[in-house]
Order: C-alpha cells, then sequence, then structure tokens
C-alpha cells in the first residue's frame, strides 16, 4: 500500500487551499445571515430577525417549495431516462448509435440561453401553458444528457467479462442485470442523480424563460432580490438549506457504511414525509378562494398591502415580479401566460396596445379613479385610459454621496468628471445610458438620427474607462457601502437608501432626463380579470396608496394619499422640477427599427476599454 | 445483458422522444427562424434571407466571440489545474473512511444558489470587502485594490468557482477507476512516481478529462450571469449579447448568433473527439 501510505505536502496544501476557496464565500454568507443590518456591507451585531423574516415570508417559502419540487421530478425522470439510455445503447454499433449520442451531446453544447428561448418560442408555438409542467420538460430535457454520461463513463470502465461470467453461470438477462451490471453503476447513477438534482435546483437562465405564473422557482426569487437590493434574508435562507443538505449527506453517509438500519430507515421516511409534506402541505392546508396572479417589478409593491387583500378578500395573490419591460413582452409575446395584472411602462403599454395584448379596462368598476391626478391621466401613449391606469410615476436622475463629493451636481456632465474614476456607476439600461448621453449633446432621447446616436456612442466610449459598472438593480447598494460615489439612478431606490444614509442625495439634471410612468394593465389572456379589478381599485384606495407608497418609495398619482406620504415622499424633487427641465424631459419612446441601431452601439460600447 | 432489440427500443424511446420532442425540434424553430427577419414591433416576419448572418460576421461581433472563447479557456483551464490534484487525491490517496465526504464536500457548495454565491464574491471583491479589508491591516497594499471587482478577474474566478465541481466529478468518477495495482506494478518495475503520473494515471484518465472540459468550457463559452454581476456588465460576452437581442425582441438575429455559436462549438467538439481518437489508436 505504499501509493496510499505517502502523500505529498504540497497535495495536502493544495486540498486544504481549493477547500478554502470553496467555503469562504459560503462562510461569508451564513456568517452575515446574522447581521444585524439590512445591507450586507457592515456588520452591525447580532440578530436572529433574518432567520424569523424567512421562515415567515410566504413567497420565500413558495419558491423553496416549487423548487424542491421540480428538482425531486427531474432527477427522478431524468436519472430513469438517462440511464435507460445507457443500457439500450450499451454495445450497440452503428448508425443509430453515433446519432442517439449526438443526440445526447447537443444539450450540453447548446448554450443554456439558446435552450431557454427556443424552449418558450415552441411552448407558444404548440400552446402549452407556461407553468410547473413546462419547467419540468426542459429540466428534463438539460439534465438526462448529464445522466446519459456520467453513467455511461462508468459503464465504459466496466469490464464485459463480468456479465458475460454471471450469464455463463446461468444467470438471466434480469438477474445479470439487477445483481451485477446495475451493483457497478450505482456510484455513477448517485453521482448523476446528485448532479441532475443540483442542475435543477440552481438552474436560473432556462427558467426564467420557461417558467409562467405559479412557477417561480428559489433562483428566480433570489434573482430579483439581487435586482433590487439583497437583504440578509436571502443568505438566511440559504444557509438553512445548507444546513439541511449537510444533514442529509451525514445520514446517506451512515447508511452507505454501516448499512441500512431499523433506525436509519425510519429516519429517511420520516424526512421523505417531512419533504413532502413541505412540498405540498400548503396547497392542501389552506385552499384559497382564488388566485390573482400578478407580474410586477421587484420590490414595488408592499407586502403588507398585499396581505391586507388577502385577508379582505381571501383571495390569493401570487406575486411574480420581471426586471425590464421587454422581458415582460418578450413574455407575454410568447403567449401562453395567465397573468392578471401587470405593470409596464408607458412606451411598453403602447406597444402592447399595438400588439392587441391587453383587455379594455370596465372603468365603471374602479370607482376610486377620482383619487388619481388628472395629469397623470390621458397621457399619449393611452390617450382615453381604456387600457391603462398610472401606478407609479417615477424619474431618472442622479444619485451621490454629498459626503464623498464637494462639488455640486446637477447635470449629466458629472457623469463625465474624471475627478470620479471608478466611481460612477450607470444603469445596465441601453435606453437610459443612452438617453443621459443624448440630453447631454442635447438631443432627444428618442432620437433615431443616426448621427446623433454616433455622438452618443462616442460620448459613452469616452466614459467607459470612468465607470465601475452598468446597474439597474444595485445602484442604491453601491452608494450605500461606498463602492461609488455617484450614479444615474431612479428616484425610488435612492430616497429608499436615504432613509439608511442621509450623505445620499438626489438631483435630476438641468438638460432633462427620462420620465416614467408604470401602470396597471390586464393581459387580454388573464383568467380573473374580475379580481384583478378588484385589485386595482383596491391599490387606489387613498390609504392603502399611501401605505404602499411609503414603502416603496416610488410616487403614485394618487392626490387623495399625497397628504398621508412620509415627509421625504413629500417633498419628492418632482414636486419642484423647474419647469424648463419639466419641458427638456421625455417619455421614453418605442423606436422600432432603430432598435437594431442603438443595440450595435450598446454593444460596441460595452466593447471599448 | 442481451436484450432483444425490442427491449432496446423501449429503453431507448423515452429518453430519445423526450429530446427530440422538447429540445430538437425548439432547436429547429430557432434555425429557422434565424434566417427569417424582425418584425417592426418584435416578433417575427416570416421572409427569408441572410441578412441575419451577415450582420453577425461583421468584425464587432466577432470580437465579442473572441472574447467569450479567451474567457472559457481561461476557466476551463484554472478548473483543470485546481481539480485534477484534488479528485486524485480523494479517489487514490485519501483514506477510504474519508473519501466520500471529501468527495460530497467538494461539491457541497454547489447545493448554494448559484447566484447567491456570485453576490458572495461581490462581498468578498469589493473596494470595502473582506479581501482588501485584510491586506489593508495586514499592510500588504496601502491603497485598497479597485480591479478585484468588476473585472475580468472577478469574472474569471466567479465562473472557476461556479463550475469547479463540474471538473471534480468526471476527474474523480475517472480517477477512482484507475487500478492502484497497475500503478504499483509500474513502481516495482522501476517507473518513478513522476512517469506513473504521465504515462499511467493521466491516459487512463483521458475521458474523464475530456468530458470535464466540455462541462466546464460549453456553460462558460454561454455564461451570462457572472460577466453581468462580477464583471459590472461592462464587457459584453455571447451570452450577454444573444439575450440581449432576444429582451430587444430582435429575435431572429439572436438565433442567428445562437446558430452560429453552436455550430462553432460543434466543430470545435468535433476535432476534440477526432484528436482524442487518433491518439487512443497510436
Amino acid at each position: 500500500m505504499s501509493a496510499r501510505a505517502r502523500t505529498s505536502p504540497i497535495l495536502a496544501v493544495w486540498m486544504g487551499a481549493t477547500y478554502l476557496f470553496l467555503y469562504a464565500p459560503i462562510l461569508v454568507l451564513a456568517v452575515f445571515s446574522f447581521n444585524d443590518s439590512r445591507l450586507l456591507a457592515v456588520w452591525r451585531g447580532f440578530t436572529w430577525t433574518w432567520y424569523k423574516a424567512a421562515l415567515s415570508n410566504p413567497p420565500m417559502l413558495d419558491a423553496l417549495r416549487t423548487s424542491l419540487l421540480i428538482a425531486a421530478l427531474t432527477t427522478l425522470i431524468a436519472t430513469a431516462l438517462g440511464t435507460s439510455a445507457v443500457l439500450a445503447l450499451e454495445r450497440w454499433r452503428g448508425r443509430l448509435r453515433s446519432l442517439s449520442e449526438t443526440l445526447f451531446v447537443l444539450p450540453i453544447v447548446v448554450p443554456e440561453i439558446v435552450v431557454g428561448f427556443a424552449s418558450v418560442t415552441f411552448f407558444g408555438w404548440i400552446g402549452l401553458r407556461l407553468g410547473l409542467l413546462t419547467v419540468l420538460i426542459a429540466h428534463v430535457a438539460f439534465s438526462v444528457s448529464y445522466v446519459f454520461f456520467v453513467v455511461r463513463a462508468r459503464l465504459a470502465t466496466l469490464d464485459p467479462r463480468l456479465e458475460e461470467a454471471a450469464m455463463d453461470l446461468g444467470a438471466n438477462p434480469w438477474r445479470v442485470f439487477w445483481k451485477v451490471t446495475l451493483p457497478l453503476l450505482a456510484p455513477a447513477i448517485a453521482a448523476s442523480a446528485l448532479l441532475v438534482f443540483t442542475l435543477s435546483l440552481d438552474d436560473y437562465v432556462i427558467t426564467s424563460f420557461v417558467a409562467g405564473a405559479g412557477a417561480t422557482t428559489l433562483p428566480l426569487r433570489i434573482y430579483s432580490m439581487i435586482k433590487t437590493g439583497i437583504t440578509p434574508e436571502v443568505n438566511a435562507i440559504s444557509t438553512l438549506l445548507l444546513l439541511v443538505t449537510l444533514a442529509l449527506m451525514a445520514l446517506a453517509f451512515r447508511i452507505e457504511r454501516r448499512g441500512m438500519t431499523r433506525t436509519h430507515l425510519v429516519l429517511v421516511g420520516l424526512l421523505l414525509l417531512g419533504l413532502v409534506g413541505f412540498a405540498f402541505g400548503d396547497s392542501v392546508a389552506r385552499r384559497p378562494r382564488a388566485t390573482l396572479n400578478v407580474l410586477i417589478w421587484s420590490n414595488y409593491i408592499s407586502s403588507r398591502v398585499v396581505r391586507a387583500f388577502e385577508e379582505k378578500t381571501g383571495v390569493k395573490v401570487n406575486i411574480e415580479t420581471y426586471d425590464s419591460n421587454e422581458a415582460l413582452l418578450a413574455k407575454l409575446q410568447a403567449g401562453v401566460v395567465t397573468y392578471d395584472l401587470i405593470v409596464p411602462s408607458d412606451y411598453m403599454v403602447r406597444i402592447l396596445i399595438r400588439e392587441n395584448l391587453l383587455q379594455p379596462l370596465d372603468l365603471t368598476r374602479l370607482p376610486n379613479l377620482r383619487h388619481l391626478d388628472p395629469s397623470a391621466l390621458g397621457l399619449p401613449f393611452d390617450p382615453t385610459n381604456t387600457y391603462s391606469l398610472p401606478y407609479t410615476r417615477g424619474i431618472t436622475g442622479i444619485g451621490y454621496r454629498k459626503d464623498k463629493i464637494a462639488a455640486p451636481i446637477g447635470s449629466w456632465a458629472d457623469l463625465w468628471e474624471a475627478r470620479w474614476r471608478e466611481r460612477i456607476v450607470m444603469l445596465d439600461d441601453m435606453r437610459e445610458v443612452f438617453g443621459a448621453a443624448l440630453k447631454l449633446l442635447g438631443y432627444s432621447l428618442n432620437s433615431t438620427d443616426p448621427e446623433q446616436l454616433r455622438q452618443a456612442r462616442d460620448l459613452l466610449r469616452r466614459q467607459k474607462p470612468l465607470v465601475r459598472a452598468y446597474d439597474s438593480a444595485n445602484f442604491d447598494q453601491l452608494l450605500l457601502s461606498g463602492e461609488a460615489w455617484i450614479a444615474q439612478a431612479w428616484d425610488g431606490q435612492i430616497l429608499k437608501a436615504r432613509r439608511e444614509n442621509p450623505n445620499i442625495e438626489f438631483v435630476i439634471p438641468r438638460e432633462g432626463t427620462t420620465l416614467i410612468v408604470d401602470n396597471l394593465c390586464i393581459p387580454r389572456s388573464a383568467e380573473r380579470p374580475d379580481l384583478a379589478h378588484e385589485f386595482i381599485n383596491f391599490l387606489l384606495d387613498p390609504t392603502v396608496a399611501a401605505e404602499n407608497m411609503n414603502e416603496i418609495m416610488y410616487l403614485m398619482p394618487n392626490r387623495s394619499a399625497w397628504p398621508r406620504l412620509r415627509p421625504e415622499l413629500q417633498r419628492h424633487p418632482i414636486f419642484s422640477l423647474p419647469p424648463e427641465v419639466l419641458r427638456r424631459s421625455e417619455y421614453l419612446q418605442d423606436l422600432g427599427p432603430t432598435t437594431v441601431l442603438y443595440d450595435r452601439y450598446w454593444t460596441e460600447v460595452k466593447l471599448a476599454r | 445483458m442481451r436484450e432483444t432489440n425490442a427491449n432496446r427500443w423501449l429503453l431507448l424511446a423515452p429518453s430519445a422522444l423526450w429530446l427530440l420532442l422538447f429540445f430538437l425540434l425548439p432547436l429547429g424553430l430557432i434555425v429557422v427562424m434565424s434566417f427569417a427577419e424582425r418584425g417592426l414591433y418584435g416578433g417575427v416576419r416570416w421572409t427569408f434571407g441572410l441578412w441575419n448572418y451577415r450582420q453577425a460576421m461583421a468584425p464587432l461581433y466577432l470580437w465579442v466571440y473572441g472574447r467569450s472563447f479567451a474567457l472559457a479557456a481561461v476557466t476551463t483551464a484554472l478548473c483543470l489545474v485546481v481539480s485534477y490534484p484534488v479528485a486524485y487525491y480523494i479517489a487514490l490517496r485519501a483514506d477510504p473512511k474519508w473519501k466520500n465526504l471529501l468527495l460530497v464536500l467538494s461539491i457541497l457548495p454547489f447545493w448554494t444558489s448559484f447566484l447567491l454565491r456570485t453576490y458572495a464574491w461581490m462581498f468578498l471583491l469589493r473596494v470595502e470587502g473582506f479581501v482588501n479589508t485584510t491586506l489593508l491591516a495586514l499592510g500588504v497594499i496601502e491603497r485598497p485594490i479597485s480591479w478585484l471587482l468588476y473585472s475580468d478577474f472577478a469574472v474569471v474566478i466567479g465562473q472557476v468557482y461556479g463550475e469547479l465541481p463540474f471538473m471534480i466529478l468526471p476527474l474523480y468518477v475517472a480517477l477512482e477507476r484507475v487500478d492502484v495495482r497497475v500503478m504499483e506494478a509500474a513502481m516495482d518495475l522501476g517507473a518513478n512516481r513522476r512517469q506513473v503520473f504521465w504515462r499511467i494515471v493521466l491516459p487512463l484518465t483521458r475521458p474523464g478529462i475530456i468530458t470535464g472540459i466540455v462541462l466546464v468550457f460549453i456553460p462558460s463559452l454561454g455564461a451570462f450571469i457572472t460577466p453581468d454581476l462580477l464583471g459590472g456588465a461592462k464587457s459584453a460576452m455571447i451570452g450577454t449579447v444573444i439575450q440581449n437581442q432576444f429582451v430587444q425582441r430582435n429575435q431572429p438575429m439572436g438565433s442567428a448568433l445562437s446558430v452560429l455559436l453552436v455550430v462553432v462549438v460543434l466543430a470545435l467538439l468535433w476535432i476534440a473527439s477526432r484528436t482524442a481518437r487518433s491518439r487512443r489508436g497510436r
């Protein structure tokens, strides 16, 4: 056993370093799940708050439940399918074998993003409703191949004479399979099952395309949380997940080492029961009267408001999120989703109307309509408010740290200031970034003139070396942590960050900027337009609107609610916008074919050094 | 196992049908779409031509492809270098008692969300993050290093971190099959440890290495979460560009870029499998 006895110290150090590399980030995650601060950045003392919050956060638990369910089913199906395919193709020569192998290679070769889009296009084409089933179908499709190759690698190294010997000794094919082949393959099958489970549990890209109403998995939920600033709640839930996994693994080892005892059997049984109970318990326990599926920007509605509606009506509100208008459109254009309420921005409402994806609102069922500010009604994208009612008004501006930047800020040019090299953050939003450059050049931010766009591109290329990051989600966090000093930003998030650090300031550039109205709309494919109307009317109630605004910190054009706002919202820069700045500001418009040009220039900016 | 052909068909049919229906057919749809034209307001106009491909072959996009290939290559090489000793230790050197535990520990981080781990790296590598703070406290540096985050460096770190288990697992499976007695026999016949490794262990584990490379290279090539979060979305990669095409509703262009990517990858794989075969024949 000389080969096993001596281990070089270099190898030992290598092992140690690799495990440190693997575990340091996770350790940090776990430690900061106990941090007494909403921000990840600074340690402020020990707390259990985030665990309590995570364990009483219904959307998060729903997502975890969905993820576990899908991962378990995917593992079962994919492992069975993949292993039988390996067995079928064993020692099968000729064209069919190589054809089949090519078929199994493809899902590994094709980038996830292509698979996701192709799948959603396909589901739309055959008219299959997006939901748990489509997620399961897609997950199995991409994981069968992993099973196939891991198990086959093992089979290839097996000695065929073992099977032959068993046959010679009189075993029939079934007996050979159960007594010889399967035990020899078992480690590989187990390894591939493990792999598939993790792949499915972890997948974001493909799932984001094929998940419909009611199929939000944990990665989708986490992604939307990262998009708007993560809370230690996510750390808490992943620490819990890790602990559960560790316990399962420990049990699996004991069983493997000592054999399956009765205690183990009981433990495994209890665990499985617990998991099944967790995965299905909720749906059995409290069956709601009906479900209202809402698709909205993340952190764009107060959870207290949602709960109040649920209690008042007995309807379950299922909140799902998206991170860009285009993603919303892509989802609706795919055709097979059944959301009851969506919140598109101005220019997107217009596109949705043109694409015939919205249904007219029944204004007679919305008496609270009278609280809305007339200046927010009848806007050009839907002049008669046939399809949309305003939910929030937003504005793009500049957020900065006045303790780091002494100079007065008030122009887009400040985002081109060399003194703040590597401390400048821009939105990761093509239209907003080009909008800032176009405004600085004195042009319209809806410009379709190639020469003006070229100038904007060159300006942005010059800015590139100064930019720390392009980020539409975390710019408030970056300012809070001091990573960035000045950022192109949307108002609500900055005002929210200001509550934590009064040194953060928000200004609207004098060259003019993007005006935003996000709207309440009901898709044509909605299943419960009646409930959607009920919910819209509830949201327009002044008390509800005030509570909602005070939490999300975006303004709503609800006049009756304004007196009940927090003082910092009452002093919102929108109210004191100088008329000439307002005149220079614009709503975004859909630019049709010019979008292609924007896209090319945007790629060129991203490629600049 | 001497099944009849009917039995084999029965075993193969479920997985083959699943893939044909839910993978190949959708892919075919994309191929057709790549020759179509973008509708004025998104959507697809079914007039066919090569314009998407002409645009995709422009220097701009070729440069994006180049960058993505470089990222994937560096990631794969680092994963292989880091993983091989680890898999080797677990499979051949570790006390059998600890073997499974070590293996599981090497893939356990993978059970937490990829997004969250990426975010954890952001926390470590920030200007005021753990790494900079520690180095400052130790007096190693005087000013925080700003290129730790939002740089190609960060993208590679995050990518290696995310893909490492995909390298360790197949290497372990291959190494575990290496018969220790063959190594001992070689040593008894006078080979030194280096010779044993290069002439016996490494060739025996070639299938595992190739599997590992495939499993790491492909996802890295199409990566878009890491470039976005750790790269600060400052640099375009194929994944992010394709995603942007879909989000901007230029589905035909996105399809064309995807098809090109798939074709290139298939070509590379074909070359890889050919070289593997010719080596084996020698």
